[in-house]
């Protein structure tokens, strides 16, 4: 069916022009910022030759227009420039970081799957009772503590009380995945908690909501028993509407694993991120803004593609 | 298993709805006592609220948690239904009973391809054991037999591809599937226009003769059980109060209330005393829409994707549209569904951008929609609903804030009790409401603007005769004594005939015939026309 074809067409158009909006806004807002980069490098005793010397050699001298299209072809080749402070290669820098914020962030969003998808079931069954009540009242009270705050709980309650762990070790997943993964597990749950409570709470009317539905009528009158409707109709349903709210989630978790790194001591983008701010250095932090925003931007992409393979009604017009 | 005379026994069935608040509340059913035949088509016939709905739910075993039995039996073939435990009871549904349902715009799941909805009625009895080929073969089968040429074709579509009367084929060969021997159809219907009810109707007869299949039909419309159903029982504030033959029932009434219903869905212009004004042509119109092409835009990328001329012209919904709507005047507008009616209401109340010109005399048009629930908010009361409407036509008013406020209360209480509402329903929210109410609620809300014309939507057809029959004979009294024009779209041939002096027949998204309603309804010219007296003529009689 072309509808079917042309919908992911569009949609990819959709994405590529997003990319190239995303990429202008960085690179003017990094153009517009006012100081000399080579200025502030060589520091205010340096000559105006030496500048200028420096100026050519970073490429600063070359038309404003020539130098985007330079480090748009080296973002998609992955090496926007050379960073000023680190001496390395803006995508490598990242690339030895990425792991440590994607890493902390897909557990984080496992954890909220596999935590909010089953209290919700459980709540959904037996609206206003009480397990329905508690799950509530503990919901919204997750919600309210900012991951940071959660942070300091947790290490406070893991190192201090249980002394289950040192706070601020790192393992590579090179060296040890499963000492990786454990390192990532209290730092991805600090910013899985509120989350846990944003889709939990989400789900659980959405599962309310669609067990009232007609079709369900429909299937009981039909002779299915009530975990056959949940699993195969209710199910399915709910989550059409829940993959939006998953994709939210999933970029304010990547946006909350920059912060939260900071309080576990991780080398991840987030330190990059801040080490960038306070040196100028202004390719990584245009590489690293443009590449989180990037990854946002494809995470939306995938969250439109699922909720219309989810969806026939949006596949199929 | 032995046969029996009835099928179904019901026997003194009471039923209620206790909360902690009130544990003995007043029952939905009260002492319910009926059987059902084996092979008959039984009708059950009473307005919304009346406890049919309850009374099929409590059979089939779908009865809301918060129901509770008090007292009676319900035997089928013999086994007492209320001894068995629910895993039994479940086991009979699909086999046994068979259910349909009133909505079949929302009774498919949106997600799951036809074929693989009525495949879970096979799969869901275990102890069928069929081979995919053989639960295949067995859909299609049923399938043509609910009258789809193009069954395989069928099978991979999704529910929003099809149209209700499709749906509702469907919805009826996932019932008829195992061949129960019992099928409990609940409005099956009363969202359908005039034309495809006649096709369901005449399919769920086929059924009962081919498939030896015992139906309990349950309706509002008394009407729709002639030439279909053997027997009918009327049911009021949860009794039977009445049950015959259907021929006795609709000639012979002996009971008054089976009397009023009749009356009620005949629309008897003389007993219920409905009096449209005289309308002058000679004045100018009040409405004047000239060469309305209107149709839902594409998105951007499918517009530059395709950018050829004919393909655009193929998705307009209206071709060339005009009429005029004169004062005083109810202008009736039929046609079948799909035929641009609903589009061409968007257009004229500028709510879908369209090509052409709508020329609206008055300061202000009303306008009333199909569906009352969705109309109105929930959150809010009847009194804030009024205040609102009354704000938005911006007539302000001199004096102090009390004096205005009592100004405005007036008005509305007035305005209220025209529309039939006494002052106690300004408090109420829109879930206090019976479906009339909310209309009359909506009708108010448009009178407080005073507007010389209202455009009504299909207004009757969520409603019951009984409701139909009082929202019409307050439109016909609005009409005489406001002077207020009229755009009356309904599928209803019945009402336009009552009530309207002219009419517009649409087909297509034009306009095939327009003229007198004696003239149109009497003598059609068009085929479109000509196929909804035909349905109208199956379903009502003449």
């Amino acid at each position: 069916m072309q509808g079917k074809a042309g919908y992911f067409v569009g949609k990819l158009i959709e994405l590529l022009v997003t990319l190239l909006l995303v990429s202008l806004l960085v690179f003017a807002a990094f153009s517009i910022i006012p100081g000399d980069t080579a200025r502030v490098m060589l520091g205010p005793d340096a000559s105006q030759a030496q500048v200028d010397l420096l100026r050519a050699e970073l490429g600063l001298d070359r038309p404003l227009v020539i130098r985007y299209f330079s480090w748009l072809f080296g973002l998609f080749t992955f090496n926007p420039g050379t960073s000023y402070a680190y001496n390395m290669s803006v995508g490598e820098l990242i690339a030895q970081r990425l792991p440590v914020t994607i890493g902390m962030s897909a557990v984080a969003m496992i954890m909220v799957i596999l935590i909010s998808y089953p209290l919700a079931v459980i709540s959904a069954r037996k609206p206003g009772r009480a397990g329905d009540q508690i799950c509530s009242v503990i919901g919204h009270i997750l919600f309210a503590i900012p991951p940071y705050v959660a942070s300091l709980l947790l290490i406070l309650l893991a190192s201090s009380v249980f002394s289950l762990m040192t706070a601020g070790t790192y393992v590579k997943p090179s060296d040890d995945f499963a000492g990786y993964i454990g390192c990532l597990l209290l730092p991805s749950f600090a910013i899985a908690l509120p989350k846990i409570a944003m889709s939990f709470k989400f789900l659980r009317s959405s599962i309310i909501e669609q067990r009232t539905a007609d079709y369900v009528r429909t299937s009981k009158s039909h002779g299915l028993s009530d975990l056959k409707i949940l699993v195969r109709h209710v199910l399915p349903n709910s989550n059409v509407s829940s993959i939006t709210i998953i994709s939210i989630i999933l970029s304010d978790i990547l946006g909350g694993s920059l912060i939260v790194e900071q309080v576990f001591n991780l080398p991840g983008l987030g330190r990059l991120l801040l080490s960038a701010i306070s040196r100028r250095d202004f390719p990584l932090l245009s590489g690293i803004v443009f590449y989180l925003a990037f990854i946002t931007v494809i995470l939306y992409f995938i969250s439109d593609i699922a909720a219309s393979l989810a969806d026939p009604r949006i596949r199929l017009k | 298993m032995t046969r029996h005379i009835h099928i179904v026994k019901v026997h003194l069935l009471t039923l209620a709805f206790p909360t902690g608040k009130d544990p003995d509340p007043k029952p939905v059913l009260d002492d319910v006592d009926f059987g059902i035949r084996d092979g008959e088509i039984l009708g059950l016939i009473g307005n919304s609220g009346s406890g049919k709905t309850m009374t099929s739910l409590a059979i089939a075993g779908l009865l809301p948690e918060a129901a509770s039995i008090t007292s009676g039996s319900i035997k089928f073939a013999g086994k007492d239904l209320l001894e068995m435990d629910p895993k039994e009871r479940r086991a009979m549904l699909g086999r046994d009973i068979g259910m349909i349902f009133q909505e079949p715009s929302t009774a498919l799941d949106p997600l799951m391809t036809c074929g693989k909805q009525l495949e879970e009625v096979l799969t869901a009895h275990k102890d069928l054991k069929m081979t995919p080929e053989e639960r295949h073969k067995a859909i299609m089968d049923m399938l043509e037999t609910v009258g789809f040429d193009n069954a395989e074709e069928l099978f991979s579509r999704y529910p929003h591809q099809l149209s209700g009367g499709q749906r509702q084929r469907v919805l009826i060969a996932g019932a008829a599937l195992l061949k129960p021997r019992l099928l409990i159809c609940d409005e099956p219907t009363s969202s359908l226009d005039t034309v495809t009810t006649v096709s369901i109707l005449a399919l769920l007869k086929d059924l009962c003769h081919k498939l030896h299949i015992t139906i309990l039909f349950i309706s509002h419309d008394l009407s729709a059980v002639r030439g279909f159903c053997d027997r009918v029982m009327v049911m009021k504030d949860g009794r039977i109060i009445d049950r015959d033959t259907a021929s006795d029932i609709l000639t012979n009434p002996r009971n008054s209330y089976t009397a009023e219903l009749l009356t009620n869905a005949r629309l008897d212009t003389r007993i219920l005393g409905f009096e449209p004004a005289t309308v002058d042509y000679s004045r100018s119109p009040v409405l004047t829409a000239k060469g309305i092409t209107a149709g839902y835009k594409r998105s951007l990328f499918e517009r530059v994707k395709k950018n050829g001329g004919d393909e655009a012209e193929d998705k307009n919904v209206l071709h060339d549209v005009s009429l005029e709507v004169f004062p005083n005047e109810i202008l009736g507008l039929i046609g079948g569904s799909g035929s641009g009616k609903t589009t061409l209401i968007r257009s004229l109340l500028g709510l879908l951008p369209h090509e052409g010109t709508v020329n609206i005399r008055s300061s202000s048009t009303g306008a009333i929609f199909q569906d009352p629930v969705s109309c109105l908010n929930p959150a809010h009361t009847v009194k804030w609903h009024l205040t609102e409407a009354l704000r938005a036509s911006g007539k302000k008013t001199a004096g102090t804030l009390k004096e205005r406020r009592e100004r405005t209360y007036a008005r509305i209480t007035g305005v209220l009790e025209e529309c039939g509402l006494g002052e106690e329903y300004l408090l109420r929210r829109p879930n206090e409401l019976s479906g009339g109410q909310r209309q009359r609620v909506a009708i108010a809300m448009c009178l407080i603007q005073e507007p010389s014309l209202i455009i009504a939507d299909e207004p009757f057809s969520s409603l019951d005769a009984s409701s139909s029959a009082e929202l019409l004979k307050i439109m016909t009294d609005i009409n005489r004594e406001r002077n207020t024009a009229f755009l009356l779209i309904t599928h209803n041939i019945h009402i336009v005939r009552k009530i309207a002096p002219r009419v517009i027949v649409m087909s297509n998204g034009r306009i095939c015939e327009e003229g007198t309603t004696a003239e149109v309804l009497g003598n059609p010219r068009s085929e479109a026309a000509a196929a909804l007296l035909e349905a109208e003529r199956l379903i009502h009689g003449n």
